[in-house]
């Protein structure tokens, strides 16, 4: 099936679905639902659920019916995820018995070993930078329960090219989508150049923070260059300093954070 | 003496006395509203005027000192909840709604609150399409009239904030609610509706101020065998949305009422209802004492972007072709920028005022001339502009000064969704939705376009799209927001920044401007907090 064959069985498929209850065919919840799920929901939590800057959610899950349906309804905007668009009741049902069924699956065993992966995490001196536990630096995302956040997928792209992922909903502090732990250089009227990463901003002020922990806080009007590095992060690539099995390790060390035990 | 000097000292004190009023006066007749312009220490209606410019005659506050514009006082709304209120302001008293659908009157000198009214809303209300806010009143003799989201109009002693009555607008287990401001005419009280994402059938609607008796009803989808009725294909026009939840404009010489109408139901599908969809996403020019159409323009036929057309129609007057124009002006929710001739409603011109991507442009009946392929889909489509629009329900501003229409403009994309599309009574009908494509990919700005072409003349960035209304005043000033929350001016002739405040909550509001005591205020919501703000 060519990709545009399968475009347009895809628009069969909808329109079939849509359709159903006036043809008064039965709606079919499972096949409505993956659907849905695979248009709406796969970019953030993986083909299947396995998840990606999004959680897993191919495991039986916490939360019950009532609040399994309000996540999906509204978003959780504190934790990241948005509203993703208006439901009606039926779809929403439809995705929730959907979800549910990602969960019926084998679970995926990860490579790495998290025991080993959190002498990698040592090692590579990541606590100058990042807190678990109370512990550590602040100039990157606290990690304490990184593994309620994210999967495997993204935090070993995070890992490996840090500037390709764009962290969003960790902070809190910034929302509506905008990045958190942006690279800033700001340059003022008397020629000093500042870099650190963005804490906040607003139309007329920015504030941020410098390699060593230190707080600015500008107005734009007293600058003669803002320059926002949306595709960059502090963070170096360790991409050439780890090798396979050790970034497996680091990255099940990563998921683990967090998790129910 | 001289007969000038003694002219200037009069008005002067004349000035001095109505900005003195004392409170008790309120009494507000037709002819007050009719002659708003004369009297900027009030302002009487939701625009401040009938040909809605949100613009300010004082011009105590000004490019030379408001840079010291500081806080005069603050109110804190009882409930929290997303304030959108834009005051009306008269003889001492200031009437704001706070949500859902609470009246409260405010001493202009204090902030202390003099009354304040809370109508009965069932816990299980039904409210799709937006959130429960109330955008303001209406004043009319020595009443305040307000809308509930229970889809009821109230009439309030304006003294004591005492119930006159009360009436269903329409029945809200149907999805029908008011958040607008009604708009107060010569012996009658307009109102709209809002609901269009749960298939109700708009209509505008006139109320006798002393009664509550409904003096006609005008629905915005023609009715079988009407004009129009053709336009929906698929018997889907009873259930078609077109909602008309914004206050409109008013010209008394012309006596004519202009009204703006949303998005066809099921928003994200078309499919379901071929045809123009009339008279949806449109402005409709009505004879106040009937109701009746005189003439309708359509914005977006066949709208699928939930682009609904309630965006504040702005009346003015200049020339164009060599000729003097009654015009009418709106920056659309679509990115383009209209200008009409208000006496016939013939369309004049069409200029995109920011990104879009889903037409070559407009031709020369008015219609746009679609690129292919940008309606939604089940995978998703990005289009600009965003769903909530290039333009929403705040305010725009024209300055008579400067014949500058400024409008905040939002530039950004939304990933549409086409979905299911099935008719349930109170229930979202809206067939898919839309993610924003937000954040740094995103940005708004305070955009001066020429009044009569919508030629860019300077614009002033921010750093993203809000819902931030605008007023422009004869000190040369522009005032707006931030959804960030900052509150700001700007120099009216070129857009250089005067003055700003972090007020901590952001606005999604509309500013406007009064006088009280010889001294000029402005006045705006941010958060949870009516703000308003003085020189020392």
């Amino acid at each position: 099936m060519t990709l545009q064959h399968f475009r347009t069985f895809a628009l069969i498929a909808a329109v079939a679905v849509a359709s159903g209850g006036a043809a008064g065919q039965t709606f079919s919840q499972a096949a409505g639902g993956k659907q849905l799920f695979d248009a709406l929901c796969t970019d953030c939590h993986g083909v299947n659920g396995t998840g990606d800057e999004a959680p897993a959610i191919n495991h039986p899950l916490g939360a019950d019916e009532a609040a399994l349906k309000k996540i999906i309804r509204d978003g959780a905007p504190e934790r990241g995820m948005p509203r993703v668009r208006r439901f009606t009741e039926e779809e929403v049902e439809t995705l929730a018995v959907y979800v549910r069924t990602l969960g019926n699956g084998a679970p995926v065993k990860l490579a790495g070993d998290a025991g080993k992966g959190r002498a990698v995490y040592q090692k590579l001196d990541c606590q100058a930078c990042h807190t678990i536990g109370g512990q550590g630096g602040v100039l990157g995302p606290e990690l304490t329960k990184i593994g309620q956040r994210r999967a495997a997928s993204y935090l070993k792209q995070a890992v490996l090219e840090p500037g390709s992922v764009r962290s969003k909903g960790v902070q809190g502090i910034l929302l509506n989508g905008f990045s958190e732990y942006l690279p800033v250089s700001v340059v003022s009227k008397n020629g000093s150049e500042t870099r650190g990463i963005r804490i906040n901003e607003d139309s007329f002020t920015i504030q941020m923070r410098d390699a060593n922990g230190k707080l600015y806080s500008f107005r734009k009007s007293e600058l003669v260059n803002v320059d926002k590095q949306v595709a960059r992060s502090l963070m170096p690539s360790y991409k050439d300093k780890l090798s396979a099995g050790d970034a497996d390790d680091l990255v099940a060390y990563l998921v683990s954070l967090g998790a129910s035990k | 003496m001289s007969a000038r000097t003694f002219t200037t000292l009069f008005v002067a004190l004349l000035g001095l006395a109505l900005l003195s009023a004392p409170v008790s006066a309120q009494n507000v007749p037709y002819q007050r509203l009719v002659n708003a312009g004369n009297t900027p220490q009030d302002w009487l209606t939701y625009n401040g005027n009938y040909n809605s410019q949100r613009y300010s005659g004082l011009n105590q506050i000004n490019r030379q000192n408001v840079a010291q514009l500081r806080p005069a006082w603050m109110y804190q709304i009882k409930k929290p909840g997303v304030f959108e209120a834009s005051p009306v302001v008269a003889d001492g008293v200031m009437y704001i709604s706070e949500p859902p659908s609470t009246v409260t009157a405010l001493d202009v000198r204090t902030g202390r609150a003099l009354w304040t009214w809370t109508p009965q809303i069932p816990d299980n209300v039904i409210v799709i399409g937006s959130p429960p806010v109330n955008r303001g009143v209406a004043i009319l003799d020595d009443m305040v009239f307000a809308g509930s989201i229970a889809g009821h109009l109230a009439a309030l002693d304006a003294k004591t904030g005492v119930l006159r009555w009360d009436i269903a607008v329409d029945d809200n287990r149907k999805g029908y609610y008011l958040t607008l401001a009604p708009l107060a005419l010569d012996g009658k009280i307009i109102v709209g509706v809002s609901g269009a994402e749960a298939g109700i059938r708009g209509f505008i609607a006139a109320y006798d101020p002393k009664t509550g008796k409904q003096l006609w009803r005008t629905y915005t989808i023609p009715g079988p065998g009407e004009p129009g009725r053709d336009s929906w294909g698929a018997d889907s026009a009873n259930i078609g949305g077109s909602s008309t939840w914004l206050t409109g404009s008013y010209d008394p010489t012309l006596n004519t009422l202009y009204w703006v109408t949303g998005n066809p139901g099921p928003d994200y599908d078309g499919d379901v209802r071929p045809g123009d969809n009339l008279y949806t996403c449109s402005v409709l020019a009505l004879d106040p004492n009937t109701g009746r159409l005189k003439w309708h323009f359509q914005f977006t036929p066949h709208d699928v972007h939930d682009w609904d057309s309630n965006q504040i129609p702005i009346l003015f007057d200049d020339n164009i072709g060599g000729r003097p124009r009654k015009l009418l002006a709106v920056a659309n929710r679509n990115a383009f920028y209209y200008v009409l001739d208000r006496e016939t409603g013939a369309f004049l011109s069409a200029t995109p005022y920011a990104k879009q991507t889903w037409a070559d442009g407009i031709d020369a009946k008015g219609r746009p001339m679609l690129k292919a392929g940008n309606d939604p889909t089940v995978d998703g489509k990005q289009v600009w502009p965003n769903l909530q629009g290039s333009a929403n329900w705040y305010s725009p501003s024209y300055s008579p000064q400067t014949k500058l229409f400024y409008q905040f403009t939002r530039e950004m994309s939304t990933i549409y969704y086409k979905g299911q599309a099935k008719y349930i009574t109170g229930q979202p009908y809206t067939a898919g939705g839309g993610t924003a494509v937000n954040g740094d990919d995103a940005y708004a700005a305070i955009r001066a376009l020429e009044g009569t072409t919508g030629k860019l003349k300077w614009e002033f960035k921010l750093l993203q799209p809000g819902m931030d209304g605008v007023l422009s005043t004869a000190g040369g000033l522009v005032f707006s927001g931030t959804e960030e929350g900052n509150f700001f001016a700007l120099d009216a002739e070129n857009g250089k920044p005067l003055w700003d405040m972090q007020l901590g909550g952001p606005v999604h509001a509309n500013p406007i401007s009064f006088g009280v005591d010889g001294k000029q205020y402005v006045a705006i919501a941010a958060g949870w907090t009516m703000y308003v703000f003085g020189l020392p």
